[in-house]
């Protein structure tokens, strides 16, 4: 129980830590990998849960696609972040004053916790907390029945959001020419290839 | 359904012709009101029958309008006798004056926008007298008031003409807000507007009290005031009736229909309409007598003859209201319509005929010229004075009797001035006769070599109401106030057993009915003595009996009262407040002080907007700390 | 297990048609390109009239289904139907101008059908879950239509800030979300109800909090101040109609859904939240009233005006009872009607073929156009809450409820806030009929705006004539809302 306990507090003192660099860093690139090892420190957390499938997901996911997609975008891009921060400084009192004053006041919060007797009636669905069915297989059984609505939902955002970014980037610009798939597959050999017998030095 | 297009076919001709008659133009515009209007005659008919003949009074709720905490107020369309049979009237007349304003207004600019007026007006009519609460009553009552100020000021860019809608409205108003402050009162009283509810219980409620402005009254005696300051306003009773000579101004349709047959009837309908109030309270009927049988006595000014005529043939109304004898006065009230359109029809026509001359000392000897319009005044003024088998004698004398047969004080105070009054009707009926078709012209040679008959649109809606006006009275006389009469009424109209006026008076002797057609004729023998014979003789009564003159002349110095009364301390008042009051301390507080203010605050305002996303970001962290701190803090209940 | 029949889908058969027509819709267009905008569009406005009349015929009394996170109730009828009467009415107004301003693509349409189902998921939402996915699915559209002018500086300016901002409104909202749910253990609405209302510890402060949190994700959808900066710049940037999409029918979903998550889940710390609602409403009403003054841009105004009009909708909130919610509820369509007027009216401001949006651009237009000028002026009086006009009856429904909860400050601050609001649209009038006419507008102004504008001027006019239908519809969806 002491080794779970020491792994929390790492873990999740690490996950703080990296979420403040990741703020502070002064080199974007760093930022970003302070968040990736943010995502790190929080799938490791999901594990000590026991939220393995979480944890593996958070790791793809976030640290595979999200985060190396940051990466790039933010090499990518020819963005002075030193004359962006220089406002940074001017508002630091006040911003961090009401930081301070929200920190103290959640964490006041959190001494003051206490669950609702009736909480343990409203968590339905024990049995797939009881670590008898694996992760995935649990999450796959609440999640196509119970939270089917939300599952499709989702999808309808999904849905929305590929729209969207079509919307916004995809334009069809003159004189350029494109990919067209279809007809590269349906090429066929003798639409492109001439076969001809070329007679020994006579040339074509 | 045949009752409620009765009621809105009007309405949907005064949209045609008001939103859309630029559009299709001024004779479809024409065409489609007097459709309108005539079809709703048309159906006016079958329901006068049904309802009032044959007794199927109805109410057809439309929707409910209001629906308040306790406060209901449906649109409901009541068909009892006394609502049928001001239907009919109404349709009937204004069918007869829409038909008319086509020739009338012919050579008018602006000829859909009248003809949406007269529809709109005649709408409004409808609603009134089929209310079947005193809201729908008030809205009525206040379209009514509505469409009459637009009316007078039809001609808008005449000074005068504006000025006396403006006179309208404001004197109108007067008496509205008694009737606003009734209908409160009512509301306050029995908890509720409708009339099935109010009624029934109105003998229950005799002999309470009611505070009103510090002072304790009988309530109902209260109300029935306050209900009466408005049917005052816009009946033109006297205090009240200074718009009415005024109101002239408009377009002479426009005063056949709603200064002479219709709104302003509608006082004493809604006094007939609520007998079963006015009937407990013998204060108020009383108080109605007196104020109405001293107006007949405001009749001498010689301009606005036939206006001032309306006034005195309202206070007979009035006091037959005012004795009990809602019947007979319902029945003038409908022998009235014909004959008082027909008279200001026909010198609308002698208008036509002399090029829009209205005064009468500019006309004289045109009766060869325009022999059917001198006919059809004759009839007019002959139903007014009340020359017997003319609709006028049947009702006028109705009313002289029953105020005699009521055996109370004021009753008989109310019989003498009726007499008088009758005299000096026929007098000035006669006057206006001699005075525009006899006698030498005085008209210009120019103007005399036009005067010419007018078109036979004009003249078919005459002969139509001249109709009326013989036999109106006849025919309805047994049905409306004969001895069988409840059965015509049918409990629309309640008379208690205490006040047998009607009863007395069908017994009255025959003196009385010889007397009052004597009067009559004495005053016609006066003013063709008068006028025809010795015509020097007005001119020196007048120098003689000068300050009588100028008194009568100057209206009894009633505008000028009012303007030393009210108007001048009003405008005193108004500019004390304005430069004192508003100006200094307001503006200087108010207006100025707080502009100044508001613009420093949305100056401030303004400029928290930056754009910068950070900074709203940071403002909506900072409301959202600022909440929870609240909460930790002061929000622990 | 969970047993799982199709004819528990019938409660929520109307959005199921919804996206499935979207989607057949969006296979049209992309086969069809850009020619067929226009069949589409019109075909979305069909779906959002058939999905209306499916709404009112599949509601009952409550109705539960997806394990009880999808409620079709009587409150759910009325603000859905009043939320596709918007949508409706501002796609129909988009057509014209995305075509005379070139950017007529079949993705706009299917974009406003998406975000009206978002709507159509929030008002039904009676799960936090719920709520959350159908926000974002109306969030995520409205982000995208507001800065779908993608060659205009301002509108992709727009669209970024109320998406980053959004981001910042979503992540509040998650994080009251799990402290509510860290205490009670249920997402439910009503099982939070219960576990709220019969705990016998009590409410601690770490649920109030989380109430605050969701509160101000809440706030920031409707643009109630203090989480209103958003709303100025996002109606000044995104195109005209998209804006006036805006301003109706995502406030009306995302008023329902405050009003549903206060009154339902919350109902019993009505003491607490009334406080929140009395101050972002009391700071709304301020804001809207003072801030409008300075603006020269009409769309820049209107925004203040909304943030205006939505504190005084939550006056109705604050009062916490049906006479409050009905009294609400009829503020919301009134306002949907003056706003969709209004913005009709501001799309006819055309000159030589382009749009001007400064108010001294409607300089004399009584002159120049007297129609149009009378029905602005209709919509302008009636936001300032003149009799007889169908604003008066908003404002008097919100404050007579608020007076009878005994909040007189609130309601008389009101009343002062609106006499200054007064101004600004008075000085609209003003413009119009007594200042020297600017060069005419551009005439005609389309079919389409036509009739939006008449029919809608009309409502604005004529409510007095006939208000009991609207009245007892609202009645009756807020006493449903009190499972009553």
């Amino acid at each position: 129980m002491i080794i779970y306990a020491i792994a929390f507090y790492l873990f999740a003192a690490v996950a703080v830590a990296s979420g403040t660099m990741v703020v502070a860093a002064r080199n974007p690139v760093h930022s970003v990998l302070f968040l990736i090892l943010a995502f790190f420190n929080a799938a490791a957390l999901f594990v000590l849960m026991g939220a393995e499938f979480l944890a593996m997901v958070l790791i793809i996911v976030y640290v595979g696609a999200v985060a190396v997609l940051f990466l790039f975008v933010v090499m990518m891009l020819d963005i002075n972040f030193a004359e962006l921060r220089q406002g940074f400084m001017r508002y630091l009192p006040v911003g961090a004053l009401i930081g301070l004053v929200l920190l103290a006041e959640l964490i006041l919060i959190g001494g003051t916790w206490v669950f609702s007797p009736d909480a343990e009636i409203a968590i339905s669905d024990k049995f797939y907390m009881s670590g008898e069915v694996t992760n995935a297989h649990a999450l796959g059984l609440v999640l196509y029945t119970k939270y089917a609505y939300l599952f499709q939902t989702a999808g309808l955002v999904l849905l929305v959001a590929m729209i969207g970014a079509i919307v916004l980037t995809f334009r069809s610009r003159p004189g350029v020419r494109r990919q067209k798939i279809s007809a590269q597959v349906g090429r066929r050999v003798e639409d492109s290839v001439e076969l001809r017998k070329v007679k020994s030095r006579e040339g074509v | 359904m045949l009752q409620v297009a009765c009621v809105f076919l009007p309405l949907l001709g005064a949209i045609i012709a008001g939103c859309f008659g630029r559009k299709i133009g001024d004779r479809a515009s024409q065409i489609v009101c007097c459709l309108a209007m005539g079809t709703s005659a048309v159906l006016a008919i079958p329901t006068f029958i049904d309802v009032a003949l044959h007794g199927n009074a109805r109410t057809i709720l439309l929707f409910e309008w209001f629906a308040s905490g306790d406060f209901h107020a449906p649109w409901a369309l009541k068909f009892d006798t006394l609502s049928s049979v001001m239907v009919l009237t109404v349709t009937v007349v204004a069918t007869a004056i829409h038909v008319y304003s086509v020739g009338y207004m012919s050579h008018d600019k602006s000829i859909p926008r009248f003809m949406a007026y007269l529809n709109l007006f005649t709408f409004f009519m409808l609603t009134l007298v089929t209310a079947d609460n005193f809201m729908q009553l008030f809205f009525g009552w206040e379209g009514v008031g509505l469409v009459s100020y637009l009316l007078i000021g039809f001609w808008f860019d005449r000074h005068s003409a504006s000025a006396a809608s403006m006179k309208a409205f404001l004197v109108n108003r007067v008496g509205d807000l008694g009737f606003a402050l009734g209908i409160m009162g009512v509301f306050i009283l029995f908890g509720s507007v409708e009339f099935d509810t109010v009624f029934p219980l109105v003998p229950g409620k005799v002999g309470e009290s009611m505070e009103f402005m510090g002072f304790h009254g009988d309530a109902l005696t209260l109300v029935c005031l306050l209900l009466f300051v408005g049917a005052m306003g816009k009946s033109a009773q006297i205090i009240l009736h200074t718009w009415l000579p005024d109101a002239m101004e408009g377009p002479t349709p426009v005063s056949a229909l709603i200064h002479a047959a219709t709104m302003v009837t509608a006082g004493v309908y809604m006094v007939c309409l609520l007998s079963p109030m006015f009937e407990v309270a013998p204060v108020a009927r009383d108080i109605v007598t007196v104020i109405a049988a001293t107006i007949g006595l405001v009749q001498n000014d010689i301009k606005r003859v036939i206006a001032y005529s309306t006034c005195s043939q309202l206070g007979y109304m009035f006091f037959a209201v005012g004795v009990s004898a809602y019947p007979a006065a319902i029945f003038h009230l409908m022998t009235h319509a014909y004959f008082k359109a027909l008279l200001f029809l026909g010198a609308g026509s002698v208008i036509h005929a002399m090029s829009d001359e209205q005064d009468m000392r500019k006309m004289g000897g045109i009766w060869r010229k325009i022999p059917f319009t001198y006919a059809m005044m004759w009839i007019g003024s002959l139903a007014l004075a009340g020359i017997p088998f003319f609709a006028g004698f049947y009702s006028k004398d109705m009313i002289i009797e029953s105020a005699w047969g009521a055996g109370t004080g004021v009753g008989q105070y109310a019989f003498v001035m009726g007499v008088v009054a009758a005299a000096l009707t026929a007098f000035y009926s006669w006057r206006l006769i001699f005075m525009t078709f006899h006698g030498k012209p005085r008209a210009d040679h120019h103007t005399m070599e036009h005067v010419h008959e007018s078109p036979p649109v004009m003249l078919a809606p005459l002969a139509f109401l001249s109709l009326g006006a013989i036999f109106a009275g006849f025919i309805a006389y047994e049905t409306f106030v004969g001895h069988h009469m409840a059965e015509f009424w049918r409990g629309s109209i309640l008379i208690l057993p205490q006040h047998p006026s009607m009863e007395h008076a069908h017994e009255a002797p025959l003196w009385l009915k010889l007397m009052t057609i004597v009067v009559a004729a004495g005053g016609i023998l006066a003013a063709y003595y008068a006028y025809m014979v010795k015509t020097s003789l007005p001119a020196r009564l007048a120098t003689m009996f000068r300050p009588v003159y100028l008194f009568l002349y100057n209206k009894w110095y009633f505008d000028e009262l009012y303007n030393f009364l009210f108007v001048r301390p009003a405008v005193r008042i108004g500019r004390l407040l304005w430069k004192g009051g508003d100006g200094v301390i307001i503006d200087g507080l108010g207006p100025n002080g707080l502009a100044a203010v508001t613009v420093g605050l949305a100056r401030r305002a303004g400029r928290l907007q930056t754009g910068y996303v950070y900074h709203y970001a940071f403002a909506m962290l900072i409301g959202l700390v600022g909440l929870v701190t609240w909460y930790l803090f002061y929000g622990r209940l | 297990m969970y047993a799982f029949n199709v004819a528990s889908l019938i409660p929520a058969l109307p959005e199921i048609f919804m996206a499935i027509s979207g989607m057949v819709l969006l296979m049209v267009g992309v086969f069809r390109g850009d020619r067929s905008t226009r069949a589409v569009s019109w075909a979305v406005v069909a779906v959002f009239i058939v999905t209306a009349f499916l709404i009112s015929r599949v509601s009952g009394p409550g109705v539960l289904t997806f394990d009880g996170m999808f409620i079709a109730d009587g409150f759910a009828v009325f603000m859905k139907q009043l939320a596709l009467a918007g949508s409706a009415l501002a796609l129909i107004m988009s057509i014209g101008f995305n075509e005379r301003e070139g950017i007529a693509r079949f993705e706009f349409p299917i974009l406003f059908l998406y975000a009206t189902l978002g709507m159509m998921l929030m008002i039904s939402a009676n799960d936090l879950l719920a709520l959350y996915v159908g926000l974002e699915l109306q969030s995520l559209c409205l982000y995208v239509v507001a800065a779908y002018r993608r060659d205009d500086l301002r509108s992709s300016e727009a669209g970024l800030k109320y998406f980053v901002l959004g981001a910042l409104s979503s992540g509040m909202l998650l994080y009251g979300m799990s402290m509510v749910y860290g205490f009670a253990g249920t997402t439910r609405f009503d099982t939070l109800f219960e576990v709220l209302s019969s705990s016998e510890v009590g409410v601690p402060v770490g649920v109030l909090v989380g109430l605050v949190f969701i509160a101000a994700g809440l706030a920031f959808k409707v643009s109630a101040v203090p989480f209103h900066m958003w709303t100025p710049d996002v109606y000044e940037g995104a195109p005209t109609p998209v804006t006036a999409f805006f301003a109706a029918a995502p406030k009306v979903a995302a008023t329902a859904l405050l009003v549903r998550v206060m009154i339902g889940p919350f109902g019993a710390m009505f003491d607490q939240w009334q406080q929140i609602i009395v101050f972002v409403s009391l700071a709304s009403m301020a804001l809207g009233a003072f801030a409008a003054i300075n603006q020269s841009n009409i769309k820049r105004l209107m925004a203040y005006s909304s943030i205006g009009h939505i504190g005084y909708a939550l006056v109705g909130l604050a009062a916490g009872d049906k006479a409050g919610v009905g009294g609400l509820l009829v503020y919301m369509t009134i306002y949907v009607a003056m706003g969709i007027g209004t913005f009709a009216c501001i799309l006819c401001m055309r000159r030589k073929g382009r749009m001007v949006e400064n108010i001294s651009d409607l300089s004399g237009l009584a002159r120049t156009n007297p129609a149009l000028a009378l029905a602005f002026a209709i919509f302008m009086f009636s936001m300032a809450g003149i009799p007889p006009l169908a604003g008066f009856f908003g404002k008097f429904f919100v404050f007579k409820a608020a007076i009878q909860a005994g909040l007189y400050t609130l309601a008389i601050i009101g009343v002062l806030t609106s006499v200054v609001a007064a101004f600004y649209y008075l000085r609209i009038v003003k413009v119009m009929y007594f200042d020297e006419p600017a060069e005419a507008l551009e005439r005609p102004v389309g079919t389409t705006l036509t009739v939006v504008i008449g029919a809608t001027a009309l409502f604005t006019l004529l409510l007095v004539v006939n208000p009991g239908p609207l009245l007892s519809g609202a009645a009756v969806a807020a006493v449903s809302l009190f499972g009553g």
